[in-house]
């Protein structure tokens, strides 16, 4: 391994520097303030080990190879940019989440701190996702995700302040979460043991070759790559490998919900492209069928079935299966760099609307911990529920900006323009009609008629005139002032990419 | 830069508007008054253009433009421009928001602050959508355009005013996604015949087009145009916005939202498609005189007066949709007036209607009756208008129906005829809403309250300098016919270009496409520009 090797890899170095230095620091002094430090400097150094790797990539190669495992280009150096901005933005939820409730006076047994080592260990593993070009290292970093994701989806159970009923649906979400994601990653194994059965190689070159020489009709290859790709589109919750999505999503804390949606699932998608592209398995059409029946299939049920949900956390669950689904169209226009650019840029606009949505969740429920009543059971006012639609009615005049950024969100989860939304699903549009997908491009249409309702729904109630005060938490909502900094950059970049997406375009053609 | 200092002056104008009701009560309609009559000061300096540049061919197409980059990754360009169309639009646009700010002045109970927001918005994005010069751009504008009028319907809206706002957002953002397919597909298709990448409405109406692939572009395009208009099967979500929304909501939709549609055809559609608007034109015209006789007889079955005056919007929207696609220069210039006679009526009507709502607390028409004794003014306001409506002669409306009925009789004589049944129509349900509501006995339904308070001067004026401008428009039709004339000469220049076949307008033969299609670049669109080439 040569110092050009080492150097590559530099953003998981320092990762993996960071949760070692964590590790000992909060064995010899515990602090949530000072794991909170040390976790935003360790993603900080390694967004900018990113810039560093980039300037070393800009000197005539375009990809370095850094052993048989990982290969550093620039579309991975990109997206690994991007999951860890969207991790700085989940690290500053994060404390908000736990600041209200591990607080170390009221409980001698929280500890905050096991959070953001959590937390490192996923974008370790997430970035290693990206940059892997061996089935083996894909193995390893899809299984770091998923085991330090356990622990955080049920983190509410151990050393929390959130009422019982929270506590029970975060160990449900971890429960689902383990045994589903168990199941796909045995999928997903099965099929890399066909796949080298069949090809003898592990690598994705050596696989490529094979995928090449590949004969028509049906081969253990073929089936070793499907239920590859069906382990990958349980992690993309695309339909019908969905149904693990909306109790995960519901019962996790909010933070982890948004770290589960963004990082976990932008890591996929880079690696789906990658897969795709290396193996050239656009060529395949068993593979790019199967993937276009469940795009379809996702954009259609993810925003039917979003429609009945009186829980915004679920809504936003089926509403990101749906943009999964929309995501999808892009990616099979072919091996084409306008389809990559369509991909990235609809993954940029997913991630910082998703984010924005789950941070404006998230706050307010921080927010309002201390006036939810507690027990185990179902809350019977749905008007106290900081989850629930009704929660929202007035949220409007109570918090204007807090509804606001929700309202920017929103609209541009729907695609109205002057948000970065819409120039995604133009993005899209662009790509379908490109690869004349029309049927695929209707099904985006239909998907986004319907999704407006259950949008407009929840727009709408925040503007609702009638607000007869009925709970207790009927005056404004009191976020931290971190929070209103996420929130403000947030929303600023959701506008700005909205109206000028030149800017964000030139970004992810020069990285 | 005046084309964008109009837009930035109300897009500002709201911000200011929104803010500035937090330091004094009632301050925001004065910065919307402000900020309107700005904006209509600053039109007002292309007033000088109006009438001239008809005789001679000369005359610049454009009276100003105003063309900035924007995102050159898709060769789309920031490109404003006006000409006699778009100003008459523009001024109607603006002209009909200073009327519903000020017939609605204190209408407004709650949150005055952001209504007066979302009103500029609205008219902001509508004045985009008439000047915006980049497909793109005007998809943009015309997006924008909808979420303030959502807002404006779903807060200060009536009873039912959720279901209502959600079913006209629904409408048109599925409608508009179909015509957001349709441009990109026809800018794909002019960059894989030309290899230029552009957004320019100029540009792209020299794109050559397979036949069958133009017929379903078209199409994309008209369902868009055609919902917002509204034409017959896709109306549905018009009675219902129009009845909840608040007066100058409704006034904002009837006079100046369906307008977008019918420029957008005019605009759009008929110069961009020419031989597929050709081919389709038997088709619309019967929507239209589907619209125009539907819309008519609905309108006679209503009880709610706010909902008769919207089903007569059908019925008149069915006529602009008639004469433009009889395709001849007659009838565009009479749906062209049709467009600005009927935002003129109709925004009285609705305002007169807010009005009665205002002081009688209802609109149903099986509880009034007889106003004419307590409120002479009203009431003869409401006769000008109710008659005007119907089209009677002198005042513009009747021009314009006239117009595009004979324009149309020239090219289907039977499908003008049905929808000259529509003018028996509009008499009828618009002398029954006179006869129930200000004729008859007196019926009120607050009888001990005394006798409601009729038009204040506020009121009366801005009613008034409407009618007069009806009237101005019925005996002097013709400035507005010369304004339009060089662009409906130019939207149908492609047209008779196509009915003649001359062949550089009309070149790829059928069976050119595949080889097209083939040949396009899988790089689509180019590598940035800015990079050189693709990563």
């Amino acid at each position: 391994m040569s110092a050009l090797e080492l150097h590559a890899i530099l953003p998981l170095l320092v990762l993996g520097a960071g949760i070692v230095f964590l590790l000992l620091q909060v064995a010899l002094r515990r602090g949530h303030r000072g794991a909170l430090f040390t976790t935003l400097a360790t993603l900080a150094a390694a967004a900018a080990a990113c810039f560093q790797v980039a300037r070393l990539l800009d000197g005539g190669v375009t990809s370095i190879q850094s052993t048989g495992l990982l290969q550093v280009d620039h579309r991975a150096l990109f997206i690994c940019l991007l999951l860890l901005v969207a991790a700085i933005a989940i690290t500053v939820l994060g404390f908000s989440y736990l600041k209200h409730r591990c607080d170390r006076k009221a409980w001698a047994d929280s500890y905050p701190e096991e959070f953001y080592i959590l937390l490192l260990l996923t974008m370790l593993g997430a970035c290693t996702l990206v940059f892997a070009s061996h089935f083996a290292s894909f193995f390893l970093a899809l299984e770091l995700i998923g085991l330090s994701l356990y622990p955080l989806l049920g983190f509410a159970v151990n050393g929390d302040r959130s009422p019982q009923r929270d506590q029970l649906y975060s160990l449900e979400s971890a429960l689902k979460y383990l045994l589903l994601s168990a199941l796909s990653t045995a999928l997903a194994l099965f099929g890399i043991a066909m796949v080298f059965a069949a090809s003898g190689a592990l690598d994705f070159a050596g696989v490529s070759a094979a995928v090449a020489a590949m004969a028509g009709g049906p081969s253990l290859l073929l089936a070793g790559l499907t239920l590859l790709l069906i382990g990958v589109a349980f992690k993309l919750s695309l339909v019908p490998f969905h149904i693990w999505t909306p109790d995960v999503y519901q019962g996790a804390p909010t933070p982890v919900t948004a770290l589960i949606a963004t990082v976990g699932k932008g890591a996929v998608v880079a690696l789906l492209l990658r897969l795709f592209d290396r193996l050239d398995l656009f060529a395949v059409p068993a593979l790019t069928g199967l993937l276009g029946i469940m795009a379809v299939a996702s954009m259609l049920a993810g925003n039917l079935l979003a429609l009945m949900q009186p829980n915004i956390k679920r809504l936003l669950a089926y509403s990101s299966i749906a943009h999964l689904g929309y995501l999808i169209v892009a990616l099979l226009i072919g091996g084409s760099a306008f389809g990559t650019e369509a991909v990235i840029y609809y993954l940029v606009a997913y991630m910082i609307t998703t984010l924005g949505a789950f941070a404006v969740v998230g706050l307010i429920a921080d927010g309002a911990v201390e006036l939810t009543p507690g027990g185990s059971r179902p809350l019977a006012d749905s008007g106290s529920d900081p989850f629930h639609r009704d929660y929202y009615r007035g949220l409007f005049w109570r918090s204007p900006w807090l509804a606001c950024c929700l309202a920017a969100m929103l609209l541009s989860l729907a695609g109205i323009p002057l948000t970065i939304g819409f120039i995604g699903k133009f993005y899209i549009f662009a790509a379908g009609v490109q690869g004349q997908l029309w049927l695929l491009l209707a099904a985006v249409v239909v998907g986004s008629a319907l999704g407006l309702f259950y949008y407009l729904r929840l727009l709408l109630a925040m503007v609702q005139r009638d607000t007869e005060a009925t709970g207790t938490a009927r005056n404004g909502v009191q976020i931290a002032a971190s929070g209103h900094a996420l929130l403000a950059s947030l929303t600023l970049a959701l506008l700005l990419f909205g109206v000028f997406p030149q800017l964000l375009i030139n970004w992810i053609n020069a990285l | 830069m005046t084309l964008l200092a109009i837009i930035a002056v109300l897009f500002l104008g709201g911000i200011l508007a929104w803010l500035s009701e937090h330091w004094k009560d009632g301050a925001s309609r004065w910065v919307a008054l402000l900020s309107l009559l700005l904006a209509i000061a600053l039109l007002g300096r292309y007033a000088d253009h109006t009438g001239i540049a008809t005789a001679t061919g000369s005359a610049p197409l454009w009276w100003d433009s105003l063309q900035l980059n924007w995102i050159p990754r898709f060769g789309i360009t920031f490109f404003l421009a006006l000409d006699g169309l778009g100003f008459l639009l523009l001024a109607l646009t603006l002209a009909m928001g200073l009327f519903g700010l000020i017939a609605t002045w204190r209408d407004v109970g709650f949150r005055r602050g952001f209504f007066y927001f979302n009103y500029l918005w609205t008219l902001a994005g509508v004045a985009g959508v008439f000047t915006a010069m980049d497909l793109f751009l005007f998809f943009f504008f015309w997006e924008v355009m909808l979420v303030p009028m959502l807002l404006l319907i779903a807060v200060w809206g009536y009873e039912q005013r959720i279901p209502a706002a959600i079913k006209f957002f629904i409408f048109t953002q599925a409608s508009s996604l179909l015509m957001l397919i349709a441009i990109v597909a026809l800018v794909y298709l002019h960059y894989s015949a030309s290899g230029q990448l552009t957004f320019n409405y100029r540009e792209l109406l020299a794109a050559r087009l397979p036949p069958a692939t133009s017929y379903w572009l078209m199409l994309g395009f008209f369902v868009a145009f055609a919902v917002k208009l509204p034409a017959l099967p896709l109306h549905t979500w018009l009675p219902d916005a129009h009845t909840q929304a608040p007066t100058a909501g409704s006034i904002l939709l009837a006079a100046i939202l369906l307008k977008t549609g019918a420029y957008g055809l005019l605009r759009f559609t008929l110069p961009l498609f020419p031989e597929s608007s050709l081919a389709f034109a038997p088709v619309a015209m019967s929507i239209g005189a589907a619209s125009v006789v539907y819309g008519a007889v609905m309108s006679f079955a209503q009880r709610d007066m706010k909902r008769l005056v919207a089903y007569s919007s059908v019925s008149h929207m069915g006529f602009v949709l008639l004469g433009l696609y009889a395709l001849n220069a007659i009838a565009i210039q009479g749906a062209v007036m049709q467009m600005i006679a009927h935002g003129l009526s109709t925004a009285a009507l609705f305002a007169l209607v807010g009005a009665l709502q205002h002081r009688l607390h209802t609109r149903d028409m099986g509880e009034l009756g007889g106003l004419w004794g307590n409120l002479p003014r009203l009431s003869a306001i409401a006769l000008f208008f109710a008659v005007a409506s119907l089209g009677l002669p002198g005042l513009g409306n009747f021009i314009a129906e006239f117009l595009v009925l004979a324009g149309s009789f020239a090219s289907s004589r039977w499908i003008t005829a049905v929808a000259a049944t529509g003018l028996v129509g509009a008499a009828l349900y618009a002398l029954l809403m006179m006869q129930r509501v200000f004729f008859g006995g007196e019926r009120s339904p607050h009888q001990n309250s005394g006798p409601p308070a009729d038009l204040a001067p506020r009121e009366s004026a801005a009613l008034l300098s409407l009618a007069v401008l009806l009237v101005f428009l019925g005996l002097r039709p013709q400035g507005v016919f010369d304004t339009a004339g060089p662009a409906v000469a130019d939207a149908l220049q492609h047209i008779d270009a196509t009915v003649a076949g001359t062949p550089d307008r009309y070149g790829a033969p059928p069976g050119d496409t595949g080889a097209v299609a083939d040949a396009a670049d899988s790089r689509w669109p180019p590598s940035n520009p800015e990079r050189g080439i693709s990563p």
